[in-house]
């Protein structure tokens, strides 16, 4: 068991262990991210869960960074936007969502493309409806959502397809 | 502040023992919106994520049950293995909030925060689970209609939380079904679970009271008036909706009137009739 | 080949997709001091006393500012003298989220317990949200100075109850637009960092320039020494261009604590604080023939500005009167407004700002004509259209002369993809089967004013002036920079002005850099708003490009020794034409350009660079034709959108990804006001209950429908491009084709009209009542 109080702790953020410092220990995971880590693609807009900018994907599950309190997330694996592109890269989601036209303003569009990952690595196939759910929790105001699944079908046809190089195991 | 990471039950109960009004944090997603918008500042947390127990699920033949740690998320009881145990469960928690919350959210969370709105808590009532409560006295079972006492008060004591909750297996049909403004991330206006098996049928409603309702006279007329082997009849269906609505004690609020939510009750306990049928 | 008018992908969005973008709260510079304001608890109270000992005495808090430490600055301007807002509340509160003291700590954690901790003691004044409650007997002004809480009032000369009494028949509706919330997904938040030599300020603005212009003066400072810049931004939606107190007080925190500050609202603080849109009510009433055509239109509009007059929120009404008639040929129209302030938060500019309203009511009041008169709601709209040889068509008002369309063709392509007799004939055999749910469909033959403006226009909006800037800069290597005073937030400013210089000046795209959103870079701007990116800046870019081509030319044929009618561009450089291989690149008739020495005596070295202020003599109008079809459950009085058929018409399509991606959000935008959106308020004690995005239904991925695209195409004649603007389009049309097809499902229960939002609750009333709801 462990206990913290106001020391260090660190958390392993895109395969590096990272130490928090000079942190209040109720920070949320999203906070901690952007504040203390220099890592600000997640991006806070409703601290609540209902919008999913802050996505971030835990031990592989896709979660809401501001809904994790950051101290609990020691010793899990955690992947942010920052850390999905090969070798600084775009990842074929990435890429994807460039070539359908799925980014406007951009705020949201880190935590869709965290989410989209989750979505195909666990889901190679998804169908229409199943993009629909599987993205519900990330709200997008400017795109109306039409490109953006476009960008997720054309990228699962291309994973599928083998057409591109930096898939999953790319990407990680 | 500070935050401890317990890894077993008795880790957790000793924590508690030690501090009573320290916080317990299961899935966050109640918690840490408060500590986000609402100023709240605990000063001791008991984080639950690395309790392996709490995330844990059994099915026990003999007993014929299947028991769900607190800490499960949702997210596992929306396909696979616990789906097809419990459909009704399923059918909940796919209707939890997001996919993130659901990843995170927990049955466990759900209980401790006991809002009448909560999407699983239907589903307890109808399948008339039972809570497996720990605390410095050891362990004891909560019959759920026992244990949420109104709207966001259960009955825990100081130091106690929920291990598990565990489901008596049937080999009945049981559905779940929710009525919102949009399709997704929305909180119930009504919801129903309902579960049928060879001479019951038993009938819960969410957010259409203080506390999830048994609509124990719908669940008993059909008892006495209704065949259990064929389809309902219109007439019988009419008069089903009717009682169940008669069941439900709705409130106004922003989000939906109480003459609308009655409504909704009645109609979502007749579908799922007719669909545990088809 | 032509990249205006090909699908070209964006430029901006590699740093986007890679988290690597710069929104304002992703800076945080050293020493960097977090802000928090204080709001006002009660919606209308005075201030009896404001404690702050508690919260300065927490650890990390730098201080706590009230009204008291702001009395060198001059209120904000309220579009009318009497109306203005203090930056933070004196003496009385206005609306719940009100600034009322402002917090400093290390931190937001910190500065959010410090908010907590200062109390503020309030003696309860009257509460009125609602025009009727704010113009009822026992009203109490908000201002009292003002004396009323009707602000503004425009009547009418002619009631037009004669046109209207002659008529064959007449139909009316009473129309509630409901209050929306623009929701950008970033919220606002600025930086600021005062220095002894001067302000950076950045900000989450649409207007950049516009907010350097007030800001220097509010702060009396010239603005050499104020530099406002519009990183990314995450959206706007007309949210973002008004002058909100918290710009103008991080700076004055950063000048006293000597330290940059940064406020970043939470969604609750952005739902209460960020100007909110539409909320009007109409009284419309047409007069009719037996064929349907309309002979008079009468509009009563009162518009709600929330609790101070926004300069933008105030001419909200003065479009809505001006679009009254829509795309149609209607020969006596009449209308009249008022702006009333309330209890709520500010209204401004929301995507579409006046014209979604305007065509909400004229595309309701037709399908109303054609319910009474029992024609197709399609043949209705034909016979009443403004046919395409009437352009340019004077309107009602002389400001308004409508440029270009074509809406019967319009109208021929939507029914045609909507497959308009097939859904009707399936309406038709679903009355009588009610296993299944009902069926609805809806037309939208709108038509919105866009492209602002012509002088004069945006400056009855507090703006400087109503042209757009560019400045084409050709660098020594024959890329070029490209300003432009029209920052985006979203929009794709630097991919849709690289495809015109590009094509312009013959510079192959990637050799084209847009700078955007910094004052100090961009010689004057105005700002992006009122679908006037390509138009205005778009135009802009264009004429200056030409003229910077025109320079160039003259440098490559005196380099060529050739002469300047025989050269084309080709490839980034200039070659002769009919004489193969003899050309020059494009980088050394730039490098040339800046030696005196190789350059026609006539020129100046550097001469490859232009600066424009683009006016435009007419604003434009795009149009469109959208159907929507609509399944609606029985029981729950549940819709869903089977089909949406969006034919647009915005002129010169610069790029269609952009295009279509602007028609597709818009369109999301109008369908949720249509089925989900609406701020509300405890109208006894003017608590907002839709303050985050649980209440507030924003909706995902789930709750849309795919879009079918379609497009017609008349240019606009008012500027180089022939571009009309397409940023609002969709938010303007939507809702009624979705209203309308609702109206339509639940026709056989007798009902005229829903108001927005369509809920399952209200649908299932009206089906219950027989009537409206």
């Amino acid at each position: 068991m462990t206990a913290i109080g106001s020391e260090i702790y660190s958390l392993n953020v895109n395969g590096r262990e990272l130490p928090v410092r000079d942190s209040w220990i109720g920070e949320s995971l999203l906070f901690v991210l952007r504040e203390r880590l220099g890592l600000p693609g997640a991006k806070g807009a409703c601290e609540q869960g209902e919008c999913g900018s802050c996505t971030v994907i835990i031990d592989d599950k896709a979660v809401c960074s501001c809904l994790v309190l950051a101290a609990s997330a020691q010793g899990a694996a955690i992947r942010t936007v920052e850390g999905l592109g090969p070798d600084g890269r775009l990842s074929d989601v990435q890429q994807s969502f460039l070539d359908a036209g799925g980014v406007q303003c951009g705020f949201c569009t880190p935590g869709f493309i965290v989410a989209v990952h989750h979505l195909l690595d666990g889901n190679p196939d998804p169908s229409d409806l199943e993009i629909k759910e599987a993205l519900s929790g990330n709200i997008c105001r400017c795109t109306g959502y039409g490109r953006i699944l476009d960008a997720v079908k054309q990228v699962a046809v291309s994973r599928r397809s083998g057409s591109r190089g930096d898939s999953k195991e790319g990407a990680r | 502040m500070s935050v401890a990471l317990p890894t077993s039950v008795d880790e957790v109960v000793d924590l508690l023992v030690r501090n009573p009004s320290a916080t317990l944090l299961a899935g966050g997603t109640d918690l840490m919106v408060e500590v986000n918008l609402h100023g709240r500042r605990p000063t001791d947390v008991v984080a639950l994520n690395r309790v392996a127990e709490l995330r844990t699920w059994s099915v026990d033949s003999s007993r014929r049950t299947v028991t769900i740690g607190s800490g499960v998320p949702y997210a596992e009881m929306e396909t696979g293995e616990l789906a097809r145990l419990l459909p009704a469960l399923a059918e909940a928690a796919r209707t939890v909030g997001s996919p993130q919350i659901r990843a995170a959210g927990t049955l466990g969370g759900n209980l401790g925060t006991c809002s009448p709105a909560g999407d699983g808590l239907p589903v307890l009532a109808a399948l008339e689970a039972s809570i497996d409560v720990v605390g410095p006295n050891g362990s004891r079972q909560v019959h759920f209609a026992d244990f949420m006492v109104g709207v966001k008060r259960n009955s825990l004591r100081p130091s106690e939380f929920v291990r598990s909750v565990t489901f008596p297996l049937n080999d009945g049909w049981q559905g779940y079904a929710k009525v919102g403004t949009r399709n997704a991330m929305v909180i119930a206006t009504a919801s129903v679970c309902l579960v049928r098996t060879n001479d019951h049928v038993a009938v819960a409603l969410g957010a259409v009271g203080p506390t999830i309702i048994r609509a124990n006279g719908a669940e008993a007329w059909l008892a006495a008036n209704h065949r259990m082997s064929s389809p309902p009849s219109n007439d019988t269906l009419a008069e089903f909706g009717r009682l169940v609505r008669e069941a439900s004690r709705p409130i106004d609020d922003h989000r939906s009137t109480a003459a609308y939510r009655r409504h909704a009750v009645g109609v979502l306990a007749q579908r799922l009739l007719t669909r545990s049928y088809s | 080949m032509s990249l205006v008018g090909a699908k070209v992908l964006r430029k901006e969005d590699p740093r986007l997709l890679s988290g690597t973008g710069t929104y304002v709260d992703d800076l945080s510079p050293a020493q960097c001091a977090f802000a928090s304001f204080v709001t006002s608890a009660e919606a209308h109270a005075t201030i009896d006393a404001i404690d702050v000992r508690a919260a300065l005495a927490i650890p990390g808090v730098l201080a706590v500012y009230t009204a008291a430490d702001f009395t060198d600055y001059p209120d904000l301007p309220g579009g009318l003298p009497t109306l203005e807002r203090p930056a933070l509340a004196r003496n009385t509160v206005r609306f719940v989220g009100e600034p009322v003291a402002v917090v400093v700590a290390e931190d937001r954690y910190i500065a959010a317990d410090a908010v907590a901790a200062v109390t503020v003691s309030y003696s309860p004044l009257k509460v009125m949200t609602t025009i009727e409650d704010a113009t009822a007997g026992d009203s109490v002004p908000l201002f009292p100075r003002h004396g009323s809480n009707v602000i503004t009032i425009v009547p009418t000369m002619d009631d037009l109850e004669k046109e209207l009494a002659k008529c064959h028949g007449r139909a009316s509706l009473h129309i509630v637009n409901q209050r929306c919330a623009a929701v950008p997904i970033e919220p606002m938040a600025v930086l600021a960092d005062w220095k002894p030599d001067g302000l950076t300020v950045w900000a989450t603005f649409q207007a950049p320039h516009h907010l350097r212009n007030y800001l220097a003066t509010w702060l009396d400072i010239p603005q050499m020494n104020c530099r406002v810049v519009a990183p990314d931004v995450g959206g706007g939606f007309g949210s973002k261009i008004v002058w909100y107190p918290e710009l103008f007080i991080a700076p004055v925190i950063s000048k006293l604590l000597r330290r940059p500050v940064k406020f970043a609202q939470t969604r609750t603080e952005a739902m209460m604080q960020m100007a909110h849109g539409r909320d009007q009510v109409h009284d419309i009433e047409v007069g009719y023939e037996k064929d349907g055509t309309i002979k008079a239109l009468r509009l009563i509009v009162s518009q709600n500005l929330g609790a101070y007059g926004d300069p933008t929120g105030l001419g909200l009404a003065v479009l809505t009167t001006w679009m009254a008639a829509g795309a149609y040929r209607i020969p006596k129209v009449s209308t009249s407004f008022r702006t009333v302030v309330t209890n709520t938060t500010p209204v401004a500019a929301y995507r579409g700002a006046g014209r979604p309203e305007a065509a909400y009511s004229i595309e309701r009041i037709v399908d109303q004509v054609a319910r009474q008169t029992g024609l197709d709601p399609a043949v209705v709209r034909q016979r009443n259209f403004i046919p395409p040889s009437a352009f340019p068509y004077e309107t009602h008002n002389e400001a308004v002369v409508y440029d270009s369309a074509d809406f019967p063709a319009a109208l021929a392509e939507c029914l045609r993809i909507v497959d308009y007799d097939a859904v009707r004939a399936e309406q038709k055999a679903r009355r009588n089967d009610p296993s299944k749910p009902l069926l609805g469909i809806g037309l939208s033959c709108w038509l919105e004013i866009a492209g602002f403006g012509p002088n004069g226009s945006l400056e009855g909006f507090g703006h400087l002036a109503s042209w757009e800037s560019a400045q084409v800069r050709i660098q020594p290597d024959g890329s070029a920079i490209v300003y432009s005073g029209s920052s985006p937030h979203g929009q794709g400013h630097e991919t849709m002005l690289s495809q015109i210089a590009s094509d312009e000046l013959g510079i192959s795209f990637d050799r084209i850099k847009v700078i955007t959103g910094d004052t100090a870079a961009v010689l004057q701007g105005i700002g992006t708003m009122g679908s006037r990116g390509a138009p205005t800046a778009g135009s802009a870019v264009k004429v200056a490009s030409s003229r910077v081509l025109t320079r160039a030319k003259r440098i490559a044929a005196h380099l060529l020794e050739a002469a300047e009618e025989d050269l084309e561009v080709v490839d980034d450089a200039f070659n002769v034409k009919g004489s193969p291989g003899k050309k020059v690149s494009w980088g050394d008739v730039a490098w040339a350009s800046f030696q005196p020495l190789r350059i026609p005596p006539e020129l100046q070295a550097g001469s490859l660079e232009e600066r424009l202020f683009q006016e435009s003599p007419n604003f434009s109008y795009p149009s469109g034709a959208y159907a929507c079809v609509v399944e609606i459950d029985r029981e729950t009085g549940d819709v869903t959108i089977r089909d949406m058929v969006l034919v647009d018409d915005c002129g010169t399509v610069i790029n269609p990804l952009l295009a279509e991606g602007q028609v597709h959000g818009g369109v999301a935008q109008g369908i949720a006001q249509a089925l989900y959106e609406g701020v509300s308020y405890d109208s006894s004690t003017g608590q907002p209950v839709t303050a985050n995005l649980l209440d507030y239904l924003v909706p995902s991925a789930a709750d849309l429908p795919d879009y079918k695209v379609g497009r017609t195409t008349t240019l606009c004649p008012n500027n180089p491009l022939g571009a009309k603007g397409i940023g609002e389009s969709g938010s303007v049309g939507a809702p009624p084709a979705v209203i309308n097809a609702i109206v339509d499902a639940l026709s056989e229960f007798g009902v005229d009209h829903i108001d927005m939002p369509a809920t399952p609750e209200k649908i299932w009333k009206a089906m219950k009542s027989g009537g409206n709801s």
